[in-house]
């Protein structure tokens, strides 16, 4: 079952907040869209199983940094939007600083070109 | 080991008609057992499932392997139920308590409606027979929310909770319904009191007192149901 190209459960964990953040950052999406984005956009490195990320969206939407609301969808059935809050914006500011300061360090030690934050 | 009976999922004979319907109203059913599960994450999950079994459609699978494989994408229930309860254990609780209060609303409102009737129309002298009748009432009133208490914890009729969350839907439409029934139930009260009263030759001016009296209970419960209210469109305010 396990794939060496899978990302580690603690390193999914930690990265699905500014996962969800950044996407929401470019619009409004809904639970189902969220995880098709992350897997076509990590190549499939990233395979979140679906029930988990409702906790995590619901997490983040108690600590405001995004909110949510029922709306119809053009299938016609409901589903619940979540986007992103001020706080939110904020947020991921933070959170990608932090990412790329990981990054960097890991990409001077081995030897790739780091990005400028 | 025999290899030839290993299917993780019972597999139906194609000759069994599969009936996608039934199968998500089962699912919504396990579901609603999971006592960790608000009504609002149940229907989040379910469009979920849809949205899945659409999706697997459009790829050309027939309706029974889309559901079987979008049921095990979004996951066991009883596994969903304990990631939810980590995100937010307050959840359940409030929507809980919110439908205990409801229920005491309602018993209250009820006999509220009903007492003075009795009170009020039935004749003096058969004192013993009225006391005993409403003690009956009162005890029938408060069993009420007790049910109600036990069959949530239970996980009982909780696809019918979440049937009238969604009925309720909006907190102005709860407001206006809680505070009209508030307003019934004072007025049959009041008229009540003042036939009483008339009968034992009390005067009127201690009437609007205790009118206003017994109506700040249930008044106060009202704004409490308003409060308390699980809202499907909750727009989280903004706090650092």
């Amino acid at each position: 079952m396990y794939k060496t190209a899978m990302l580690a459960k603690d390193l999914v964990a930690a990265s699905s907040k500014p996962l969800v953040l950044s996407i929401l950052a470019d619009g409004e999406s809904y639970g189902y869209e969220i995880i098709q984005k992350v897997r076509e956009l990590s190549g499939g490195h990233i395979e979140w199983s679906d029930g988990m990320l409702y906790p995590v969206l619901h997490r983040l939407e108690r600590d405001g940094l995004i909110e949510s609301e029922w709306k119809e969808a053009d299938t016609g059935r409901e589903r619940k939007y979540y986007f992103l809050s001020s706080d939110g914006r904020k947020a991921l500011k933070t959170e990608r600083q932090q990412w790329l300061a990981v990054h960097n360090t890991l990409s001077r030690l081995w030897k790739i070109k780091p990005i400028s934050i | 080991m025999a290899g030839r009976s290993q299917h993780p999922e019972p597999i139906m004979e194609n000759q069994t008609h599969f009936d996608l319907n039934a199968a998500i109203e089962n699912w919504r059913q396990e579901l609603a057992g999971q006592l960790n599960l608000a009504s609002d994450d149940r229907r989040e999950l379910e469009t979920h499932l849809l949205d899945t079994v659409a999706e697997l459609q459009r790829r050309g699978l027939n309706d029974e392997e889309s559901f079987w494989l979008a049921r095990r994408r979004v996951g066991q229930p009883q596994q969903l139920d304990e990631e939810f309860v980590k995100a937010d254990p307050g959840k359940v609780w409030r929507e809980r308590v919110f439908w205990m209060w409801m229920a005491v609303f309602l018993s209250s409102t009820l006999s509220r409606l009903t007492s003075p009737i009795m009170f009020a129309f039935v004749p003096v002298n058969t004192s013993t027979a009225t006391e005993v009748a409403s003690i009956t009432l009162l005890l029938l009133a408060s069993l009420i929310p007790i049910i109600i208490a036990v069959s949530l914890a239970m996980g009982k009729w909780v696809a019918l909770f979440s049937k009238l969350t969604q009925m309720v839907g909006n907190r102005r439409h709860l407001a206006v319904a809680v505070f009209l029934c508030v307003a019934l139930s004072s007025s049959t009260q009041m008229v009540a009191r003042a036939i009483l009263n008339s009968r034992h030759n009390i005067h009127n001016s201690t009437l609007i007192l205790q009118g206003l009296t017994s109506t700040i209970h249930p008044l106060i419960i009202a704004f409490l149901l308003v409060w308390l209210m699980p809202v499907q469109k909750q727009k989280t305010s903004k706090r650092a």
